[in-house]
């Protein structure tokens, strides 16, 4: 009788854990039987915030952060995953999956959740000098190797530009820059600019506009 | 000297029959990808072993997935009633292995100097058929059916079902399961279910397939694979922390038991009495292409010897153990490279009941520490390898461990591993023993006299698949 206490004891604590969980601020989550028919919130919640963080700000920096990117931009890349147009390694593994059964509708209402989040703040770069490098290349390039200026497509600030769905670079995660950049030049990512401007960057080009961007 | 000693009449009585099912391998299984459209890469780093994300789908209860359901209805408040996937959740899962003995083991059946051959070829050695994969919205299911040449039996090898939800902002994740092995529900597994090795061989000490009976003394919680159930809660709390109880009982005999028959009781010859708390806490962090988790998990049983089972109506004699384990894992997962650091620290406590010392455990307090230290690399998930270091030490108690009384054991795992496909590994395995207690060694149990540890080294030639 008493194991029985016991273990009743157990049950009901957790029962009270999950009710109190559950009836913490958040709102609970009702979902409609069909992910073809969830709102860009569901999604997030159910799907996209595993990796990318519930407000587009990843905690992983293999993932990007979406939150305060270009709406066009993203539209481009969940339409480019979803027919397989952009084959990139980490693309292949993980997007073409989840971008599979997403209808254009969804689609833009993700792409319109993710840019009207706050965008994530840079991080403190411990390397000013290269810092300083990295902004010199997005500012003014590599004009001996033939590397035009980031800016040029990326703005000033690069927050990106929305008519040509050139993305936003700004507090993105380095790792990720890194990644894309290094993809770019082994014409692992489809885009004829990126892989032309990737052509004759180095590694170390890369590091310093990597660091640069993700400190901005 | 004709004493019964608990462990060498438990570990014969295993022998032979060995219902022992549960087995380790492979948690990656090809239905995960066909539910989620996802590639083997975004949830394993090497299968079984979990990626970041990978512990984010097991957390969130087998249920990712952005595809329709084909089935699916919803009530007046819009709650699912049903909700089914297009693709059922069918994996299957095929291992073979060549064996070679460094000493034809000896007969299982005759008397020193009988030996049995010291190769072995079987195909399949281990067939699995399974479902995995999201059976609502919120439940999924890892149900296991397993072959075992070995044995040359079906049953039921890792179960588990588990519920799991979120808040909107994915900040708390809780969940609930249902399964038949402490340590299954882990996501890192650096304990005894999915654990290291990975690929597990048919050496004649493997816990989990002996040939003659003999099975390596371990902590009492990783005997339970298939001889359990139990039900647990976790949460899982800002991606970084992960919290857990759960309880597990086992059958006793009696006239309702299913476990009548004592070969089906877990090595060590007993059964759970009442009920058996685990717990598990950790904390994990992951910045790049690194990984890192510290944890801690333990378990408490009130432990009946088989012995002593029938005097049920008069409660048996209970043995008390405690299990305290720290464990943790580095992961290092990167584009070209991959490199796992991995292990775990178990203390065990074991109290023996007044009555049953000194006449069949000589101490009334025996002690068991096992250590386990992995580290794995891969290249381009194609070719790799892994060391695996495995050790026992514990307390003198020659009525319980027989032979000298050392539960004492000592071995490595080499492995070179090479994978055409994700889905597809040829394993070149060789198992080294340094300390082989007596009575855990087959030879010594068939009579043969100066036993060597190094006569049970393994030499696996082995093949993976899952599809």
């Amino acid at each position: 009788m008493r194991r029985l206490a016991g273990t009743s004891l157990i049950v009901a604590a957790t029962a009270l854990a999950a009710t109190i969980i559950r009836d913490a601020p958040a709102e609970p989550v009702v979902v409609p039987p069909d992910p073809s028919a969830w709102d860009a919130p569901t999604l997030v919640s159910n799907v996209c915030s595993k990796c990318h963080g519930a407000s587009g700000r990843s905690i992983s920096p293999l993932f990007p952060n979406l939150a305060s990117q270009q709406t066009s931009y993203i539209e481009a890349q969940l339409k480019l995953f979803r027919q397989r147009g952009r084959s990139d390694p980490h693309a292949r593994a993980f997007m073409w999956g989840m971008a599979r059964a997403l209808s254009d509708d969804q689609i833009e209402a993700l792409a319109r959740y993710f840019a009207s989040q706050p965008p994530a703040r840079g991080t403190v770069s411990s390397n000013p000098a290269l810092t300083e490098r990295g902004k010199s290349i997005y500012e003014k390039g590599v004009p001996e190797r033939g590397v035009i200026a980031c800016m040029t497509c990326h703005g000033p600030n690069a927050e990106g530009q929305g008519d040509n769905a050139f993305p936003r670079l700004a507090g993105q995660h380095r790792d990720y820059l890194i990644l894309q950049l290094r993809y770019f030049h082994a014409l692992l990512r489809e885009n004829a600019v990126m892989q032309g401007v990737a052509a004759t960057i180095t590694d170390d080009d890369i590091a310093a506009v990597a660091e640069y961007l993700s400190s901005k | 000297m004709k004493v019964i000693r608990l462990g060498a009449v438990a570990t014969f009585v295993l022998g032979g029959s060995a219902l022992l099912l549960v087995s380790p391998p492979a948690r990656a299984v090809a239905s995960f990808a066909r539910q989620t459209g996802l590639a083997c890469a975004s949830c394993h780093t090497v299968p079984p072993e979990l990626t970041a994300f990978g512990r984010r789908f097991k957390l969130n209860g087998y249920t990712l997935t952005a595809r329709p359901p084909l089935v699916s209805d919803i009530d007046e408040h819009k709650r699912n009633t049903v909700w089914l996937t297009d693709i059922p959740g069918i994996s299957i899962l095929l291992q073979a292995t060549y064996n070679h003995y460094d000493k034809a083991p000896p007969d299982s059946t005759q008397p020193y100097p009988a030996q049995a051959q010291s190769d072995t070829l079987q195909f399949p050695q281990q067939l699995s058929f399974m479902y995995a994969g999201a059976v609502s919205d919120h439940f999924g299911a890892w149900l296991q059916v397993t072959y075992l040449q070995n044995t040359g039996s079906i049953g039921i090898d890792n179960s588990e079902v588990r519920y799991a939800d979120h808040t909107a902002d994915d900040k708390w994740l809780w969940g609930a399961f249902l399964n038949n092995n402490p340590s299954m529900q882990d996501v890192w597994a650096t304990e005894e279910a999915f654990g290291v090795p990975y690929f597990p061989t048919q050496t004649l000490w493997s816990a989990v397939q002996p040939i003659d009976g003999a099975t390596l003394r371990v902590p009492l919680f990783t005997t339970f694979p298939g001889f359990a159930a139990g039900v647990g809660a976790y949460t899982w709390y800002n991606d970084s922390w992960y919290l857990e109880l759960s309880d597990y009982k086992a059958a006793k005999s009696g006239s309702v038991s299913a476990t009548l028959d004592s070969s089906n009781l877990p090595f060590g010859g007993g059964t759970i009495d009442g009920f058996a708390p685990y717990w598990r806490a950790a904390y994990e962090r992951d910045w790049g292409y690194h990984s890192a988790m510290i944890g801690t998990s333990g378990m408490y049983v009130k432990f009946e010897p088989y012995e002593f089972l029938e005097q049920t109506i008069n409660p048996g004699y209970v043995n008390r153990y405690t299990d305290l384990s720290v464990d943790w894992q580095y992961q290092y997962n990167g584009e070209h490279n991959i490199f796992t650091f991995l292990g775990h620290h178990t203390y065990e406590t074991q109290s023996n009941a007044a009555a049953l010392v000194p006449m069949y455990f000589t101490n009334s307090t025996d002690h068991l520490s096992e250590t386990q230290i992995t580290a794995e690399y891969y290249r381009d998930r194609h070719f790799g390898g892994m060391v695996s270091f495995h050790r026992t030490t514990g307390s003198n108690d020659v009525a319980f461990n027989g032979g000298t009384g050392s539960p004492d054991n000592q071995y490595e795992v080499f492995e070179l591993d090479y994978l055409p496909w994700f889905n597809v590994r040829f394993i070149l395995q060789y198992n080294v023993y340094q300390v082989v207690n007596n009575n855990q060694n087959p030879f010594f149990l068939r009579g043969w006299p100066n036993p060597q540890a190094s006569s049970n080294n393994t030499f696996v030639l082995g093949l993976w698949m899952d599809f």
